[in-house]
């Protein structure tokens, strides 16, 4: 090994010819190429997000642009916008698929291509591949190209973020390769397809156009590059962009310890039954700069809409490296250069149709994330990284105004955001969105003013973060009331186990739960206070998913029961009714026992740890009370000092 | 596909490594294997050491690889 390594020829090791030869420009103009496209990806998206109608796009960020090779070079993809991994992770392999199907010789200046078949290009239907080819001197030069969630794209649930759908024919339709505009003028049959089959056609109508507008913006962009500075210098900074990449991620490698490792992590259930509990099972073997991740002996894939395909665990492969290993360097295909996948058909994490329904496509990817940084946690030592809370416990539901105006609303009132894990460099983030995505969080008045609804709390639950050194993220209590008849799907796949684990000697989250409450649980217009959080209020509640006690419903992971969140397909709800969503805890990293005590007396000042939790998770006598005297809040050092001596007395 | 549709009650899939004869010319392990990859560019059937994760041979493979679409065997003429 030693010896490959040393004869790796690196790239700023190249000389002023050897590089001009490699990248068709000096080192210089090279690097500013690679800049600019960057800037390219990031204008096309600005202008998207600026202009978009549709809430998912306009306040969550819900899609990506990407820039990549012509196939004379294998479609290299040079530049990722800082926008959704699950969505620009799949776009290299997307784009290829797609043009390689439609034949790229079929393809003409003004053309814009479409694809949002899961099986071909990743994710889920309503993650539409829009692709713009850019013709240099009458040949392919690149593509541009964006993928955006488009509201609805037909299938049995409005909407269709649904765990329930059973196969491809339920989860909506599937466009396979072909063109929506033609020397930029609609392809009417194209357009006929998508609006004969999706709801909101108003919300997607713009959207598209615009869409159509801002890949004409890359193109351009794009065109003054090459007519500037040269087809040759262009490609190669897209080889160049790639290639540093490639280099990188094979540096980071180089510095695992050599050897086996596996790892799992487990979904709940599917939506048919709860009968299954599906495993994502990794066996990473590394060897000098390559690695390879075979997930043979990962469970079949589920009966209802939870699966991944195999693009989709390309991309948790690749974020999870990026993540453990080699965060500052841009995400391109050549990320992948010194990694080998090994992934056979029909799993969780690689669904074939027309069974292997693909909706909720993250949670069959997030835990091929998270077996792989479990996997290597123990070869990373303190560089490896904590658990997050693990499932989106996405929330999709819909009804009609009065005015019968119809009224949607996705990802904006589950358990959409939550806590991230610890990492050596510190606590963790409580309000994000999972590790494999990247996102805005939603404005509370803009899904008010949208959706007939209250979001009522969204704060952060004591003692469910992962102790450590480091803490973990707290968990996020989020409650919704609903002021109109509405019927809801609520996917919470995770809370049978913490997918907040600890790392380096950090303790693991807690696990969250769904709870519906009646609208006779809480007046809370009438009595003007919230509904409360002490364990007494979970008695009357409906739980929809979660490990608890069977009379009281309150959380218990070690004696409860699991309560299936599909135990009601979909829920039927009057005005009044609260969903409250708890989402998991983030993991932990290094000995809580080493805490700071000044942290840990901060923690209990702001909420995230009681008074109790600070003596039992951290051995830190902390005295006061935080409710009515925050700042008056102290350690009391002596008695820490003691408790903190005694083996076991922290857990 | 139909030995993959409701198959939760069978083995989980795994990835046969047919034994491949010869040694690897970076390590020399007699641990030759052929399987699909999934990597930079997409699938690959390549034949790689077990021991040391060489590529000896690597050769593009169909463009999803081992997926069959619900349209796949679609003959119109
Ligand atoms: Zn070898």
């Amino acid at each position: 090994m030693t010896d490959d390594v040393a004869a790796v020829q690196r790239l700023r090791d190249l000389d002023d010819e050897a590089f001009g030869l490699r990248y068709g420009a000096d080192r210089f103009t090279v690097s500013v190429l690679a800049n600019r496209l960057q800037y390219v990806v990031e204008h096309m998206c600005s202008g998207l997000l600026t202009n978009a109608f549709s809430l998912i796009l306009r306040d969550w960020y819900d899609f990506a642009a990407t820039v990549s090779g012509p196939p004379g070079e294998g479609y290299p993809m040079s530049s990722v916008s800082n926008s959704l991994a699950v969505f620009f992770g799949t776009m290299a392999d997307g784009l290829r698929n797609t043009v390689e199907e439609f034949g790229p010789d079929e393809l003409a200046p003004g053309d814009l291509l479409i694809c949002n078949d899961p099986y071909r290009t990743g994710t889920h239907v309503n993650d539409v591949l829009f692709i713009r080819p850019v013709f240099h001197e009458g040949r392919l030069a690149a593509f541009v190209s964006l993928r955006a969630h488009q509201l609805d794209m037909g299938g049995v649930v409005p909407a269709g973020f649904s765990a329930t759908k059973r196969d491809v024919y339920e989860t909506g339709l599937v466009l396979a390769p072909q063109l929506l505009y033609r020397n930029d003028k609609p392809v009417r049959s194209t357009f006929n397809l998508i609006f004969d089959n999706a709801r909101f056609g108003a919300l997607l109508l713009p959207d598209i156009k615009t869409i159509h507008q801002n890949l004409k913006l890359g193109e351009r962009l794009i065109t003054e590059s090459i007519e500037r500075y040269g087809l040759p210098a262009f490609l190669g900074a897209i080889r160049y962009r790639c290639d540093v990449s490639a280099e990188s991620m094979a540096d980071a490698l180089g510095t695992v310890p050599d050897g086996v490792y596996e790892g799992e992590e487990h979904i709940d259930c599917d939506g048919a039954d709860d009968s299954v509990e599906y495993r994502v099972q990794v066996r990473i073997s590394k060897v000098g700069r390559d690695i390879e991740i075979d997930l043979s002996g990962t469970s079949p894939q589920a009966r209802t809409s939870i699966n991944a395909s195999v693009l989709d665990t390309k991309t948790a492969v690749g974020m999870a490296l990026k993540l453990l290993l080699d965060p500052s360097t841009p995400f391109t295909s050549g990320t992948y250069r010194p990694v080998d996948i090994v992934l056979p058909p029909g799993t969780v994490a690689s669904a074939v149709p027309p069974d292997g329904a693909v909706f909720l496509f993250w949670e069959g990817s997030g835990p091929v994330l998270l077996a792989i940084f479990r996997a290597l946690a123990s070869a990373l030592g303190e560089r490896a990284v904590a658990g997050d809370f693990g499932s989106l416990s996405i929330h999709n539901a819909n009804g009609m105004l009065p005015n019968g105006m119809p009224w949607v609303t996705t990802a904006q009132c589950g358990g959409e955001h939550g806590p991230w894990g610890a990492t050596r460099h510190g606590d963790a983030d409580n309000y994000s969105v999972p590790y494999l995505a990247n996102n805005l969080d939603p404005a509370t008045e803009a899904i008010e003013s949208d959706v007939p609804v209250v979001v009522l709390r969204k704060e952060y639950t004591a003692d469910t973060a992962g102790a450590g050194t480091h803490r973990g993220g707290a968990a996020v209590l989020k409650d919704t009331l609903w002021l109109a008849p509405a019927e809801h799907w609520s996917s919470p796949l995770h809370t049978k186990r913490s997918s907040g684990f600890g790392v380096h000697g950090g303790r693991s989250g807690a696990a969250g739960a769904v709870w519906l409450f009646g609208k006779d649980a809480c007046d809370v217009g009438g009595e003007g206070r919230l509904l409360g959080t002490e364990d007494a209020v979970y008695a009357n509640a409906v739980p929809v998913a979660g490990v608890l006690d069977p009379e009281t419903h309150v959380r218990d992971l070690e004696h409860g029961r699991y309560f299936y969140f599909a135990s009601t397909p979909h829920w039927r709800t009057e005005p009044g009714a609260i969903f409250r969503y708890l989402t998991n805890g983030g993991g932990g990293w290094g000995d809580p026992r080493e805490r700071d005590p000044e942290a840990v007396r901060r923690d209990v000042r702001d909420g995230y740890v009681t008074i109790e939790g600070a003596a039992h998770h951290y051995g830190v006598v902390v005295t006061g009370d935080p409710e009515t005297d925050p700042e008056g809040v102290r350690i009391d050092a002596d008695a820490t000092a003691r408790l903190r001596s005694v083996e076991g007395n922290v857990r | 596909m139909a030995e993959i549709s409701g198959a939760i009650d069978s083995p989980a899939p795994a990835v046969h490594r047919e034994q491949v004869e010869g040694a690897c010319p970076r390590c020399g392990a007699h641990e030759l294997r052929a399987y699909p990859v999934l990597s930079e560019g997409g699938w690959f059937q390549a034949v790689k050491c077990d021991r040391c994760l060489m590529s000896v041979r690597r050769t593009p493979w169909a463009l999803l690889g081992p997926v069959q679409l619900t349209s796949t065997g679609l003959e119109l003429e």
